[in-house]
C-alpha cells in the first residue's frame, strides 16, 4: 500500500534480544501530516519498536529512510541515540518529567542542541505553553504540583517546541481520566492540523484510531498482523485478530464513546 | 486528579525545600545561642578551681564541677563543638565521597562497577569503631586520627543508596527523554540524578550524624578518640568515670547531652524521611 | 553463571579486599617495625643492638616489598598460620580461641535476650495499636537508638552494684558478673530491634491477605504467629545481619567499660601495646564474621525466595 514520497518507511525492521525476537520485519510508510496508529496487545511489540526507532535498542533492517533528517540506513539500525527532527511523547506524564526540575525547564530541554540564548528560550518556552493550554505561571511550577492532565500538558509543549516533523505517541492517553483524555486528544488533533505535523500513535484505543488515524497497523507478538488504511481496517478488516479487535471495541462501547467527543 | 482551572493560586514550594531551609535557619539559631552561651559564662572549659572539686549543681555551676573543679556547664557547651561538630564533619566527608563514588560505579562498565561496589563491600565489612580503634592503634590516638578513620569508613553506606538510586533513575522516562534531546551525560548526571537522589542521601546523612556522634564519644571514652582534658562529652566521661561513685552528676550531664542531641538528630531524621517517602509516592 | 556462584565469587573478592585493607593498615604504620617488634618483645629495654634489629627483620621479612609481604602474609594465612604476637611470641590463633569463648557467651545471651525481648515488645505493640504499650514500644526504641551504650552501662553499675549492692560491677568469673554487660547489651539489641520489628509486623498486617483471615474467621491470634511472624521473618533476619557490625562494636564497649576479658579487650590491649599482628587478625575476623554472615543470610534467603511463600500464602 505505499504511495509516493513518504517521509519514513521502514523496511523488514527486526530486534532481537539474544536468541528471542522481539520484532520480526516489520515494515510501513508514513506520509506527511498522516497518522499512523499503532495497534496492538502488551507485550506485541509496540514500545519495543519506538524505541528501535530512536536507537535505544539495537535492530537491523533491510532499508531505513527518514527524509526530514537525511537518515538512510541499510542493515544495523543506527546506534546513535535520538532520531533528529522527531520528539516522543510518553506514556505517564510524571515518570516522563522530571520531579525537581520546573515544567519550563523540562520544555526548554527539548531545545538543547539548538543552544539558545535565555530570554528567547523562555519566550520559546511560554508560546509551547500557550500552545497547549497552560498559563505562563506553570512555567516555574514542579510536576507534583499540576494534574496529570496538565503534566500532559507539558510534556506536549516539550514534544512541539522543537517543532519536529514526526512526533511519537507512546499511548499518551493511557495514564488519564476519561474526561482529560478527550480534551487531551481534542488538543492533539486541533494541534496536529495546525502544525502539519506527522505521528506515529502506540495505542490499545480502537476508538482513538478509528477518530484520528490515516493507517493502522497492527503488531501481534512482534509481528505485523494487518497493516490497512484507517477506512479499510474498519470497512473490511484484513484478519480475524483484526475484527475481533474491532468488535470487542464495540462491546465495550469505546468506539462510539470518542465519536461523541468529536 | 483533576484539571485545575488555570487562574488557581500557585501551591505552595517543594515541602522538602521548605523544610530543608527551616532546619538550616533552626541550626543557624542554635549555633548563634551556643555562641552566645560560650561568651556569656564567666568560666573557660580547662579553668581548674581545685577549691570548689565535684560540687553538685548549684546556682554558680548549674551543672556542678568535676574533678579539678572545672565547670561542667561551660565544657559541655564547648565539648558540643566537638562532639556535634566532629560528627557532622564526618558525615559529611561520607556523602560528598559516598555520592561520588556510588554515581561513578553506576556510570562505569560492568567490570568497573564490579571493582568499585566490591571495594565498597570490603570497606564496609569493618565495623566503624573496631576500625578506628585499630587505626588509633597504628597512628597513636588522637582527634585527627579519629577523624580520619571514622572517614574512612563513613562513605560505604552513601556509595550503595547512591549507586542503586541512579540505577533505578536511568530507567526513568525522564533521564530517557533527556538522552533523546542530546543531554549529555555529565549534565544529566548533574539536572536529573543528582538533585533526585539527593534528598534520600541527605536522610542517610542525618542518620550517619547521629550514629557518629555516638562512635565519636564512644572511642574517646575508651580512650581511642578525642583525649582529655579536651571538653568531648566522651572524653569528659572517661575523665570523670574514677568519681563517679562519689559525684554522679559528673558522668550523668555528658551522657544525657550525648542521647539528647543524638534523640533530636533522629528525629529530624524522621521528618526528613517521612517527607521523602510522601514526594517519591505523589 | 549462577546467582549463587556470582555470589560467592563476589564473597571471595571481598575478603580478599579485607586482608588487603589490613596488611596496608599494617605497612603504613609509622616508626620502624623491627623496633616495635623488639619493644613490644622486650619491654624494659630501651635500646637495641643494630644485630638484634636485624634478625628480627630477617625473621618476619620486613625488607621485601610490598607485594611480596602481602603474598607471603597471605600464603601463611591460607595455611592456617595468622601469625605471631610480637608481645607473647604465642600465635595469634591460640590467644585468639582462648578469648573467644567470653565474648561469644556475652553477645549470644546478649541477643537471645535482647531479641527475645524486642519480638514481645513489638508483638504486644502492632496487636494493640494506639494504646499506651505501642507508645512504650515506640518510647524505648527511640531513646535505645539514642543511649550510648557505655553511658547505659555506667548507669547500671552505679544504679545496680553501687546503690542497691545486688551484682558486682567490674571483672568477671561468675554469672553475676554476667548479668550486667549482658543486660547493657540486650537492652541495646531490644530498643534497636523492636523499632524494626514493629514496621516489620506493621507491614505483614497491612497485607491484603490478612483482611481476608480476618473476614474468615481466623482468630487474631492464629493470625498473627501463623501468617503475620512468618512474613516478618525474612525482613527481620536481613536487617539483623546488618546489625551485626554494630552487635560487635557494642560487644567491645560493654567488655572494656567492664573491664571483661574478650576479644574487645584483647583488641584494645594489643592496640595499646602495638602487637600488629593480634590486631590485625583481630580486625579481619571482625570483618569477614560480619561479610560471610550477612552472605549466608542473603543465600538462605535467595534459596527460600520469600516472594513465592507470600503469594503460595496468599488465600
Amino acid at each position: 500500500m505505499p504511495r509516493p514520497d513518504p517521509i519514513l518507511s521502514l523496511d523488514s525492521l527486526s530486534v532481537r534480544i539474544g536468541t528471542t525476537a522481539l520484532l520480526q520485519d516489520i515494515s510501513f510508510s508514513v506520509q506527511r501530516g498522516d497518522v499512523l496508529c499503532i495497534i496492538g496487545e502488551s507485550g506485541s511489540g509496540k514500545s519495543t519498536l519506538l524505541k528501535a526507532l530512536q536507537g535505544l535498542m539495537p535492530a537491523t533492517c533491510k532499508r531505513f529512510q527518514f527524509a526530514p533528517a537525511g537518515i538512510d540506513v541499510t542493515g544495523e539500525m543506527s546506534a546513535k541515540i535520538g532520531l533528529p527532527k522527531t520528539r516522543w511523547v510518553m506514556q505517564d506524564p510524571l515518570a516522563a518529567l522530571n520531579p525537581r526540575l520546573s515544567l519550563g525547564a523540562s520544555i526548554a530541554e527539548s531545545l538543547h542542541r539548538q543552544e539558545r540564548a535565555a530570554p528567547e528560550l523562555r519566550a520559546a518556552v511560554m508560546a509551547a505553553l500557550a500552545q497547549v493550554e497552560l498559563g505562563p505561571e506553570f512555567y516555574d511550577r514542579l510536576p507534583g504540583q499540576v494534574s496529570l492532565g496538565q503534566a500532559q500538558r507539558a510534556c506536549l509543549a516539550r514534544a512541539l517546541i522543537a517543532q519536529p516533523d514526526l512526533l511519537f505517541f507512546d499511548e499518551p492517553l493511557s495514564a488519564l481520566d476519561a474526561l482529560v483524555q478527550k480534551k487531551i486528544a481534542y488538543r492533539m488533533d486541533v494541534l496536529r492540523r495546525t502544525t502539519r505535523a506527522t505521528c506515529i500513535v502506540v495505542t490499545h484505543d480502537i476508538g482513538f484510531a478509528e477518530s484520528y488515524a490515516d493507517q493502522i497497523l497492527v503488531l501481534r507478538g512482534g509481528q505485523v498482523e494487518t497493516y490497512q488504511t484507517c477506512e479499510a481496517f474498519f470497512a473490511a478488516p484484513a484478519s480475524p485478530y483484526a475484527r475481533d479487535l474491532i468488535s470487542a471495541a464495540r462491546a465495550l462501547g469505546a468506539l462510539r464513546g470518542v465519536e461523541a467527543a468529536e | 486528579m483533576t484539571d485545575v482551572p488555570f487562574g488557581a493560586p500557585a501551591p505552595a514550594r517543594d515541602p522538602l525545600a521548605r523544610f530543608a531551609l527551616r532546619l538550616a535557619l533552626t541550626l543557624a539559631a542554635l549555633a548563634g545561642l551556643l555562641g552566645l552561651a560560650l561568651w556569656l559564662t564567666p568560666y573557660a572549659p580547662t579553668q581548674a578551681d581545685f577549691l570548689d572539686r565535684l560540687s553538685p549543681p548549684s546556682a554558680a555551676h548549674w551543672f556542678g564541677t568535676d574533678q579539678l573543679g572545672r565547670d561542667i556547664g561551660t565544657r559541655l557547651m564547648y565539648g558540643m563543638v566537638w562532639s556535634l561538630g566532629l560528627s557532622l564533619v564526618i558525615a559529611t566527608v561520607g556523602l560528598i565521597v559516598g555520592t561520588i563514588v556510588g554515581l561513578s560505579a553506576a556510570r562505569s562498565g560492568r567490570l568497573g562497577d564490579f571493582a568499585l561496589m566490591r571495594t565498597t563491600d570490603s570497606f564496609f565489612a569493618f565495623p566503624e569503631l573496631i576500625a578506628a580503634v585499630a587505626f588509633a592503634g597504628v597512628f597513636g590516638p588522637s582527634t585527627t586520627n579519629l577523624v580520619i578513620a571514622l572517614s574512612i569508613v563513613s562513605w560505604m553506606k552513601f556509595a550503595r543508596l547512591a549507586r542503586s538510586l541512579a540505577h533505578g533513575l536511568d530507567a526513568r522516562d525522564f533521564v530517557i527523554q533527556a538522552r533523546l534531546n542530546g543531554v549529555s551525560a555529565m549534565l544529566i548526571l548533574w539536572r536529573h540524578i543528582l538533585p533526585n537522589v539527593i534528598p534520600s542521601l541527605l536522610v542517610l546523612w542525618t542518620n550517619t550524624w547521629s550514629r557518629t556522634i555516638l562512635s565519636v564519644s564512644s572511642l574517646s571514652f575508651l580512650g581511642f578518640g578525642v583525649q582529655p582534658p579536651t571538653a568531648e562529652w566522651g572524653a569528659m566521661l572517661l575523665d570523670g568515670k574514677p568519681y563517679m561513685q562519689t559525684a554522679p552528676h559528673i558522668m550523668i550531664f555528658p551522657g544525657l547531652a550525648v542521647l539528647l542531641s543524638v534523640l533530636a538528630i533522629n528525629l529530624v531524621g524522621d521528618r526528613l524521611r517521612d517527607l521523602v517517602a510522601a514526594q517519591d509516592t505523589a | 553463571m549462577s546467582p549463587t556462584a556470582l555470589r560467592l565469587i563476589g564473597l571471595v573478592v571481598v575478603l580478599l579486599g579485607i586482608s588487603l585493607i589490613t596488611f596496608t593498615l599494617n605497612h603504613v604504620a609509622p616508626g620502624d617495625k623491627a623496633t616495635i617488634i623488639a619493644h613490644a618483645r622486650f619491654p624494659e629495654v630501651m635500646t637495641f643492638s643494630p644485630d638484634l634489629l636485624q634478625d628480627i627483620r630477617a625473621e618476619f621479612n620486613l625488607d621485601a616489598p610490598f607485594a611480596v609481604q602481602y603474598l607471603h602474609w597471605m600464603s601463611g594465612i591460607l595455611r592456617g598460620d595468622f601469625g605471631t604476637s610480637y608481645t607473647s611470641g604465642v600465635p595469634v590463633w591460640d590467644i585468639f580461641l582462648g578469648s573467644l569463648g567470653e565474648t561469644l557467651s556475652l553477645t549470644l545471651s546478649a541477643l537471645t535476650l535482647g531479641l527475645g525481648g524486642a519480638f514481645v515488645l513489638a508483638g504486644l505493640a502492632v496487636r494493640n495499636p494506639g494504646t499506651w504499650v505501642d507508645t512504650v514500644a515506640v518510647f524505648v526504641a527511640s531513646i535505645g537508638a539514642a543511649m550510648p551504650n557505655y553511658w547505659l552501662a555506667l548507669l547500671l553499675i552505679l544504679g545496680v552494684s553501687v546503690h542497691l549492692g545486688w551484682l558486682p560491677a567490674y571483672g568477671e568469673g561468675t554469672l553475676a558478673h554476667m548479668v550486667l554487660p549482658a543486660l547493657t547489651l540486650a537492652l541495646w539489641v531490644m530498643a534497636s530491634q523492636t523499632r524494626l520489628l514493629r514496621s516489620f509486623l506493621l507491614d505483614a498486617y497491612a497485607q491484603p491477605f490478612i483482611e481476608t483471615l480476618r473476614l474468615r474467621g481466623i482468630s487474631e491470634r492464629e493470625i498473627f504467629f501463623a501468617h503475620v511472624v512468618p512474613h516478618a521473618r525474612a525482613p527481620a533476619l536481613t536487617m539483623i545481619g546488618l546489625d551485626l557490625a554494630a552487635l560487635l562494636e557494642g560487644t567491645v564497649i560493654v567488655e572494656l567499660t567492664f573491664a571483661r576479658s574478650g576479644l574487645g579487650s584483647l583488641l584494645a590491649g594489643s592496640v595499646l601495646s602495638r602487637d600488629l599482628p593480634m590486631m590485625m587478625f583481630l580486625v579481619m575476623f571482625f570483618a569477614a564474621t560480619y561479610v560471610i554472615i550477612n552472605t549466608t543470610i542473603e543465600l538462605l534467603q535467595a534459596m527460600s525466595d520469600p516472594r513465592t511463600r507470600r503469594i503460595a500464602g496468599r488465600p
